[in-house]
């Protein structure tokens, strides 16, 4: 009895463990997703407030091309939409860890509970 | 045409958007945090409480010092742009190719220069405007700064309260 409940407790905690993982990395690539967002929002706002005649650059690589302004307005703000889209779906993904986390969690306590239990018995016994 | 580069611009950006998630953190829990008494709460949860609050307040140490890095990258190259008078145009200067070769070159167009503004994206400004941004994105940083020491402060508060009631927990549970 008390072996099977550490085996279920051992298994318990390697998913818990495991939930807890990805949900740091989809946390993390949020964050990232976050900056970034940031960042075009800040280019965006440079690129509003410069006159339409000024000369924009984009550098791929080494090199830096010329670019039109309306071109590259359309271009940042393109990227801020797959970069909103992209935070929805993470957010939505960390929403769902973080329900399995619980999940495990409580279930976790609920083994430990248990463990405990046959533990006592098991020194009651002997 | 001169490259100033600002290259602080990605870095704080990212800084930026942690900050903005810290305010969310701390504006959406704190009112709840004052609903629950403290005291209410036992030891454990107490010291997982406190050793996230010391989490967010090492963070917090983070990026006040990245934003200052950031700060001085931007008050550096607009001090530079102080040294691009209309006098230096023609001069010979020697630029970079690599982080140890440098060929000779002149200075040819001294009232533009080209701003990295984030996402690999410049803009070509004339001096005046480049002074103007570098000294809004100064300006901007330490508002960003004010901000993360107003939720610190707030946080290490919050910190030395939970210290306080732990201790006062252990020494009832010696005492009883």
């Amino acid at each position: 009895m008390c072996e099977e409940v550490q085996r279920k407790l051992q298994s318990e905690l390697d998913s818990f463990k495991n939930t807890q993982k990805e949900l740091q990395k989809a946390v993390l690539t949020r964050q990232q997703l976050d900056g970034q967002l940031n960042e075009n929002e800040i280019v965006k706002g440079e690129l509003e407030c410069i006159s339409n005649d000024a000369k924009v650059f984009k550098s791929v690589g080494p090199v830096l091309i010329k670019t039109e302004l309306a071109e590259a307005k359309q271009n940042v703000a393109k990227r801020m939409d797959y970069i909103s889209k992209e935070i929805k779906r993470v957010d939505d993904m960390i929403a769902v860890l973080e329900k399995k986390q619980d999940g495990h969690r409580e279930g976790l306590q609920k083994l430990q509970y248990q463990f405990q239990q046959a533990q006592v018995k098991a020194a009651m016994q002997a | 045409m001169i490259c100033c580069y600002s290259r602080p611009c990605r870095h704080f950006t990212f800084i930026n958007s942690s900050i903005n998630k810290m305010a969310q953190i701390s504006s959406v829990p704190q009112p709840h945090m004052q609903q629950i008494d403290l005291t209410s709460l036992n030891i454990q949860q107490l010291s997982t409480l406190k050793s996230q609050l010391d989490n967010e307040l090492s963070l917090f140490q983070e990026s006040l010092s990245s934003l200052k890095i950031a700060q001085t990258k931007y008050q550096n190259s607009g001090e530079t742009l102080g040294q691009l008078t209309p006098e230096v145009e023609g001069k010979e200067i020697l630029v970079p190719l690599t982080g140890s070769m440098y060929v000779p070159g002149k200075l040819y167009d001294t009232n533009n220069v080209l701003i990295d503004i984030g996402t690999r994206y410049y803009v070509e400004k004339d001096l005046e405007s480049a002074k103007d941004y570098f000294k809004r994105k100064t300006q901007f940083l330490t508002e960003q700064m004010e901000k993360i020491q107003v939720l610190g402060f707030e946080k290490s508060k919050i910190r030395d309260a939970i210290v306080e009631i732990i201790e006062l927990k252990l020494q009832q549970q010696k005492s009883s």
